[in-house]
């Protein structure tokens, strides 16, 4: 971890912990390592490895009826795999949720394989109305508590996704 | 093998102050046709191989309440790694029931080939689990129920019963309105506030 990455997941900790969220369940993402290795190491929080990322949903659900604030940590990738969970779970029963994402496929991410995500990863959240909140630059990491905030007005899931920038502590 | 009607109105009868959390087709139907009930169960309908982990985050957050999770091998088959978060979590208070019918009970019953062959109690065991059950005798599950429930300790119970051989009906309710129910359920039974959070 260096010093920037570390200095910004410990931002994204303390904006994460001051809103209400005291658990994460998380799938990798190259980007997100040093973030889920704070939290992990945090006692502000309980962090939950899961199996794949709509275990996430619907752990971060539950939790929700558990009265538990959560977040549920994955790459962009793993958002697409949980399409049928959020639309099923969150949308039916109205559970809010907030999701944390990667913003891969964005210009500069050389990884072909995440290409796909720069063509359709916005066009499918907004075909299902789900509102998007950008991380780019520190300024914009008090933001999490917004969206957390809005998630459970709207009671449906909220997605904040966060730059590769971001992360490295280089915005 | 059990008749699922059985096993059922067993659980019924002896599950009574527990929370209750059915997933897609038989089992929600089930319960729903012999209780219902609509203040302590969750009908996850939409589940798909996630209502025992959606069960673990209730449990998670009530850890005085017993919160018990029915899925189907159908779910099951879509995401064994269930196994793995539940091990890893290890909540005193989950109590996950596998119901094997080996067919799609949501979906006619349309058989399900590779259930015959797979020992979903073994498989449990081999990812660590500790308190593994298969029952396929009501006496067996009668004599059994207290040690799966009452004693502290998450616990998989596999329950073999026959397919249910008939349509059975949903519970009528909006997805909306299960949640209002059981989530001011567990607000006015000691759980933490959930609608009620004050937002700033």
């Amino acid at each position: 971890m260096s010093t920037a990455s570390e200095a910004i997941a410990r931002q994204i900790a303390d904006a994460t912990a001051k809103c209400g969220i005291t658990t994460i369940a998380s799938l990798p993402d190259g980007w997100i390592t040093d973030l889920i290795t704070a939290y992990a190491q945090d006692n502000r929080f309980r962090h939950l490895a899961v199996n794949r990322e709509e275990s996430a949903i619907g752990f971060c659900s539950g939790a929700y009826l558990g009265g538990i604030g959560s977040m549920a940590l994955m790459g962009a990738s793993g958002l697409l795999t949980c399409i049928y969970a959020l639309t099923k779970i969150n949308y039916t029963y109205q559970i809010p949720i907030l999701i944390g994402i990667t913003l891969r496929g964005r210009p500069g991410d050389s990884a072909k394989f995440h290409q796909s995500n720069s063509l359709y990863l916005d066009s499918i959240i907004q075909s299902i109305d789900m509102p998007f909140i950008p991380i780019e630059k520190a300024e914009d990491i008090p933001k999490i508590g917004v969206a957390y905030a809005h998630s459970r007005t709207l009671s449906r899931p909220v997605v904040i996704g966060f730059t590769r920038e971001l992360l490295r502590g280089q915005a | 093998m059990m008749r699922f009607e059985d096993c059922f109105r067993l659980l019924h009868e002896r599950l009574k102050t527990e929370l209750i959390i059915t997933s897609a087709g038989n089992t929600s139907e089930l319960w729903w046709e012999i209780s219902r009930e609509t203040e302590r169960v969750f009908y996850l309908e939409a589940s798909m191989s996630l209502a025992s982990l959606f069960a673990a985050g209730i449990a998670y957050g009530n850890p005085e309440k017993t919160v018990v999770a029915f899925s189907g091998d159908g779910a099951f088959n879509m995401n064994p790694g269930m196994l793995f978060v539940e091990r890893q979590l290890d909540l005193p208070n989950l109590k996950h029931f596998m119901v094997s019918n080996r067919c799609y009970g949501s979906t006619n019953e349309l058989t399900m080939p590779f259930s015959h062959a797979i020992d979903y109690a073994g498989m449990a065991r081999a990812a660590g689990l500790l308190r593994v059950y298969s029952i396929a005798r009501l006496e067996e599950l009668e004599r059994q129920l207290d040690d799966i429930i009452k004693v502290a300790g998450h616990t998989f119970t596999v329950l073999h019963v026959e397919p249910l051989g008939r349509h059975a009906v949903s519970p009528p309710l909006d997805g909306p309105e299960v949640k209002f129910r059981f989530g001011r359920y567990l607000e006015r039974n000691g759980g933490r506030p959930i609608f009620d959070t004050p937002l700033g």
